[in-house]
């Protein structure tokens, strides 16, 4: 099944294309865990079929973007130190 | 003083206040994301009793209770007064109560902690198994953290911090939020546990007493369990942690436990706040790896939901910064008559009532306000005499706008100490807590001649003679009038 995403951003310029982006990602599926986070890295593109996945985007303040994407999680990156792990 | 009888706990508040008409009980499903927050901010926004919402969608047996104090009949509630009791009353209750001798607190033995009932350990650890709320549609996470206590102590000097700073579900085990750098816990982190590279013990106490809540944000010296027992009358029952040597309130609906990471931050924010807006950026905020959850049986949750006044916020930081500053007044021999902060000013404007004797009181006030630890929460201080009744902002606006003299009477004070939540405050100020703040001296000068030069006051109370004022008084209806309609 598909996933949905969410990521903030200042300026729609963070959202750069056609390469491998680190971002900062919350689910939006429905459930528990809705709305918690991880970092990963990330494809996305504006063409909506090009992946799988869907990316909303939200604004400095909250503001919902109009842009959509469609995204790809290559993998999780784990940023907390080993020894809180 | 006579008996205290406020309710010890969030159970025996959400009681009084049904009983009195202040809460209502929710019994339809009412979901975690969004909705239980709009019906917050309505009842807010209303003035509405408090929702105390029992059946929560995907969380069977918990429940949740907004705006718990956002009027001042639940704050009277709380301290166990009449709920018709004013303004006024309430604070001078505060002010007996704060003034009276520090009550120490209680350990109790975990099993008559009913904050113990369920406790979650090691890979059972999940923020997620709380019902934590979705509290404004477009905030950056679900806020874990917006009515509570955050517990810690000071390593050295032993003394104990309640204070209620904002915490952000990040991921299940991670919470992040805006400790701000000149609050008691900000300087316990930059003072000791940062240099040190070392982590901070921490407990998030949710659905504490409203008294504990109400200690938890209130900006006094006295530390808070000490502060909740004056407030309350009684010793606070509290039990140790599971994870580290912290206690925390025994009858607290919900626990967490955890560490402070001293080198890990993660984002936090955007977040509907108290001035009205969301203003604070997106940022690395201090960062809480939890350890252990524990909670009662059907635990509540409290729900605080800033934004447009009146909120709890609003309603009870207006209400102690004001009390508290009138203490330090006092405390300096100033001979203030009273203090005051209107919530809708989001508790940024201070109105000090004072006999003016000397010269430069004003100028007293406002430096000892905004030097004093109260001083970052707000950037406006407002003096008017003592015939000027502070609690009337018609006669508070009246005396602004005729007597604060543009050239003489507003006194900027630069470079001071902000927070990144002032909606004036420039994106770079909000970012490093730099402030500005502004005095508006709204006495005659004492170097004008009283009979010459001060102004009279033309009002049916000042300038009429007794006899005649109270033959009108009497004859009113006489003469025909009914009441002005408004
Ligand atoms: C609902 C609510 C949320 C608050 N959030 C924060 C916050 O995120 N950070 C902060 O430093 N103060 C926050 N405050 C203000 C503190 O609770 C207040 O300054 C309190 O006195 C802190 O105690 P302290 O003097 O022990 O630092 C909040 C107050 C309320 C009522
Ligand atoms: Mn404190």
């Amino acid at each position: 099944m598909a996933n949905k995403w969410e990521v903030f951003v200042m300026d729609l310029a963070e959202l750069a294309e056609g390469k491998e982006l680190e971002l900062t990602i919350r689910t939006l599926n429905d459930g528990l865990h809705k709305y918690t986070y991880q970092r990963a890295k990330v494809e996305v593109s504006s063409k909506l079929d090009q992946f799988a996945d869907s990316l909303q985007v939200r604004l400095g303040r909250g503001q919902l973007s109009d842009r959509k994407f469609s995204i790809r999680v290559i993998e999780r990156v784990e940023r907390l130190p080993a020894q809180y792990r | 003083m006579g008996k205290i009888s406020a309710p010890r706990n969030n159970r025996e508040f959400v009681e009084a206040c049904v009983k009195s008409g202040d809460a209502v009980r929710i019994k339809q499903e009412v979901d975690w994301d969004n909705e239980a927050g709009a019906i917050v901010r309505r009842v807010c926004e209303l003035g509405e009793a408090a929702p105390f919402m029992e059946n929560i969608k995907d969380y069977p047996g918990f429940s949740y209770f907004g705006a718990p104090l956002s009027t001042y009949r639940r704050m009277a509630i709380a301290l166990g007064m009449d709920p018709a009791s004013t303004l006024p009353q309430i604070g001078a209750e505060y002010l007996k109560r704060t003034n009276s001798e520090p009550i120490a607190p209680v350990v109790i033995d975990k099993r008559d902690a009913p904050c113990k009932e369920n406790i979650l350990l090691g890979d059972d650890v999940d923020l997620c198994k709380l019902p934590v709320p979705l509290v404004h549609d477009g905030d950056g996470g679900r806020y874990v953290g917006t009515w509570h206590g955050v517990i810690t102590k000071h390593p050295v000097r032993g003394d104990v911090n309640w204070g209620m700073y904002r915490q952000m579900m990040w991921d299940g085990r991670t919470m992040s939020g805006a400790v701000f750098p000149f609050s008691d816990l900000g300087k316990t982190l930059t003072d000791y546990y940062l240099p040190r590279g070392e982590g901070c013990p921490f407990a998030t106490a949710i659905g504490l007493s409203p008294l504990a809540a109400m200690a938890a944000c209130a900006p006094s010296p006295i530390p808070e369990p000490e502060l909740c027992g004056m407030l309350s009358g009684e010793a606070v029952r509290l039990v140790k942690c599971e994870t580290n040597d912290l206690e925390v309130p025994a009858d607290a609906e919900i626990i967490i436990e955890g560490m402070i990471l001293p080198d890990y931050k993660v984002e936090e924010g955007p977040f509907g706040e108290y001035t009205g807006y969301r203003t604070s950026p997106r940022d690395f905020r201090v960062t809480f790896r939890v350890d252990a959850i524990t909670y009662r049986n059907n635990a509540t949750m409290t729900i605080s939901n800033m934004g447009v006044p009146q909120d709890e916020g609003q309603l009870l930081r207006s209400f102690s910064l004001g009390l508290e500053l009138e203490k330090l007044l006092k405390s300096q021999g100033i001979p203030v008559t009273g203090v005051y902060m209107h919530p809708r000013s989001t508790h940024h404007m201070m109105i000090v009532g004072v006999k003016p004797t000397y010269a430069g009181i004003a100028m007293q006030i406002a430096q000892l306000a905004f030097g004093s630890k109260l001083g970052p929460w707000f950037h406006m201080v407002m003096v008017v005499d003592d015939q000027t009744d502070i609690f009337n902002w018609d006669e508070v606006y009246h005396a602004f706008c005729t007597r604060c003299n543009p050239e003489r009477g507003i006194h900027v004070f630069k470079n001071t100490t902000g927070t990144a939540l002032y909606p004036h405050a420039t994106p770079h100020d909000r970012k490093y807590s730099i402030g500005s703040q502004v005095l508006f001296d709204c006495l005659w000068p004492v170097d004008w001649d009283k009979t010459n030069d001060v102004p009279t006051i033309v009002s049916f109370k000042n300038v009429y003679p007794k006899d005649i004022q109270e033959k009108v008084l009497n004859s009113w209806a006489d003469y025909g009038f009914r009441g002005a309609k408004k």
